[in-house]
């Protein structure tokens, strides 16, 4: 069954078609990469989907219900969560704060006027915060600022704040771009590892990761989906070679 | 963390604020401070309390909190003058007034951030100056400001002197007990991280928009309730409240104590008004001059203000184990 059901969407910004009829669909509990080149429309079809930006046509519809038109953080509390292309977390907090801020998004809503619970009744979720960031190996820096983390422990701490509102699909936005080889390595244990039941979209420019992560995988190019497969059929796909190389010569 | 969660911990820069708070009439005459000076302070520790829930907590500078602070004292001094002498309904009457502009206020400011929302807020309140200068002159007294008013009173108790002092200090222990209570809660935690990285805030499921609106107007409350007890002090009201020299004073006073640190700005606040009424006099015509400098020193050399010179002493001096 498709979680997210993307129908028809376009988006033009001026005379620039970034998406043209895009359609697409993500069954649920699947990791599905959408690559393409440079310029392709991925960060934009992602960006649809977060509520950055509004298509000028076409619908997106998450588990039955419609996308578009809906404040970002109302898509979160739905259940979409997303991965910068940087690592997206609050620096001047620390770690266990940052965690803390998607436990309680996940208890009160989007907004909530408890200005004077005290920390007593607080004292579960942040317990449960120790725990997911435990989970995520970075319990070493519990009391830490977030700022003063590496880049990749700030990717494992965005990942820990994504996954604390349990979400049900996550959306990856280039998850290693400019990270060292280990670091790109662990991040794609720490996916692999991630629980059950999460469809996730990853966009992505290293082929290894996609290879590694994707049961799926769609190409994207000059805004259109020109292919969509598995690995296997995507890698002698005679559209995908073209789309990346130029034409091919005769 | 855990240990954190005991009584004194929590309240430790409360009580100690009270005691600092309810011995001033003792120590503050020493240090040249005039009696009446002393309630001004915690007048102003009260204002720049709040203004510190807005900007140390969400990073938002407003240059227009004098519009709460003077609507707030006008309406205390037309409600004293024409109502009851009573200052119950005064100050009641009063802050509501002050709320409902800064919710209006605060949802047209609010779409901007940066620069934007500091010169939106300014206009705002010079709007308000000079509507008090004209169209409402007749109520307000214009130039002149407004006078008139009766003795204030709690039902049957005279608010002067001691009185005055006592009354305004409970409220401030009151109401920076209430803004340590919001650091702590959920709530607090959401402006902060506002403050952070609001697009990180948004797509963690949180309407940021209501945290800052909320931010705004508890900031615009405690503005208020200060400009209603300077009408209680002093009974008389100037246009000079709804100034853009007020609300820049409130920011000079959090940036040299410490934004974002409750403490701190209450420190710049009490350090401000001595430096003005009791220093300025032995400094003569240049005590701006020298207030200036040592604005831009703070800046420059600890842009934490008074608390990060604290916290840098304690450091040296008191370094323990566990860091806290």
């Amino acid at each position: 069954m498709a979680i997210l059901d993307i129908h028809q969407v376009s988006l033009s910004f001026g005379g620039l078609k970034a998406l043209q009829n895009v359609n697409l669909k993500i069954e649920k509990g699947t990791t599905h990469a959408l690559i393409g080149p440079n310029g392709a429309g991925k960060s934009t079809l992602l960006n649809v989907l977060t509520g950055m930006l509004k298509p000028d046509d076409g619908s997106v519809m998450f588990d039955g219900k419609p996308l578009l038109n809906v404040n970002s953080f109302d898509i979160n509390q739905l259940g979409i969560a997303k991965v910068f292309q940087t690592p997206a977390v609050f620096p001047e907090m620390t770690v266990l704060q940052n965690v803390t801020i998607p436990v309680f998004a996940a208890r009160d809503g989007s907004f909530n006027l408890n200005m004077f619970e005290g920390r007593a009744k607080q004292r579960p979720l942040i317990e449960f915060a120790e725990q997911q960031i435990c989970e995520l190996g970075l319990e070493k820096h519990m009391y830490s600022l977030a700022g003063s983390l590496s880049r990749g422990d700030k990717r494992r701490l965005e990942m820990a704040i994504c996954l604390a509102n349990k979400p049900r699909l996550l959306l990856l936005d280039e998850p290693t771009a400019g990270m060292a080889r280990h670091e790109t390595e662990k991040t794609i244990e720490l996916l692999n590892s991630m629980q059950d039941g999460i469809t996730k979209v990853i966009v992505e420019h290293d082929m290894n990761v996609v290879f590694s992560l994707a049961e799926k995988i769609s190409v994207l190019a000059q805004g259109q989906i020109i292919a969509e497969g598995t690995p296997d059929e995507i890698k002698g796909h005679p559209k995908v070679i073209e789309a990346y190389l130029g034409e091919a010569q005769v | 963390m855990l240990n954190q969660d005991n009584f004194w911990q929590h309240n430790k820069a409360v009580l100690l604020f009270a005691l600092v708070a309810l011995t001033m009439p003792l120590w503050f005459p020493i240090m040249g401070g005039y009696s009446g000076l002393d309630t001004k302070i915690m007048i102003f520790c009260i204002f720049v309390v709040g203004f510190d829930i807005l900007l140390g907590f969400t990073g938002y500078l407003s240059f227009g909190h004098a519009a709460f602070f003077g609507i707030s004292a006008y309406v205390t001094g037309i409600m004293l003058k024409s109502f009851s002498d009573n200052i119950i309904p005064a100050i009641l009457v009063a802050v509501l007034a002050a709320t409902v502009v800064a919710v209006i206020i605060g949802l047209l400011t609010l779409k901007r951030t940066g620069i934007y929302f500091s010169i939106l807020t300014l206009a705002f309140a010079e709007m308000f100056d000079s509507m008090a200068m004209s169209m409402l002159q007749k109520w307000t007294g214009g130039e002149n400001g407004l006078t008139g008013m009766p003795t204030p009173m709690l039902f049957n108790l005279k608010m002067q002197g001691d009185t005055v002092f006592y009354f305004v200090t409970f409220m401030a222990i009151f109401l920076f007990y209430m803004a340590k209570r919001i650091e702590r809660s959920p709530v607090g935690l959401m402006m902060k991280a506002i403050k952070c990285n609001q697009t990180r805030l948004e797509f963690t499921g949180i309407n940021a928009r209501k945290y800052k609106l909320l931010a705004f107007v508890i900031s615009a409350v405690y503005a208020a309730i200060a400009g209603a007890l300077m009408v209680v002090y002093e009974p008389f009201v100037g246009h000079e409240f709804l100034g853009w020299h007020q609300s820049g004073e409130v920011v000079i006073m959090s940036v040299i104590g410490g934004v974002g640190t409750l403490v701190g700005p209450m420190l710049g606040a009490g350090f401000m008004l001595y430096f003005e009424n009791v220093l300025s006099v032995d400094l003569g015509e240049q005590w701006l001059l020298v207030l200036g400098a040592i604005f831009m020193a703070v800046v420059v050399f600890m842009p934490g203000g008074f608390m990060e010179g604290i916290a840098r002493l304690k450091k040296r001096y008191f370094t323990t184990v566990d860091g806290e």
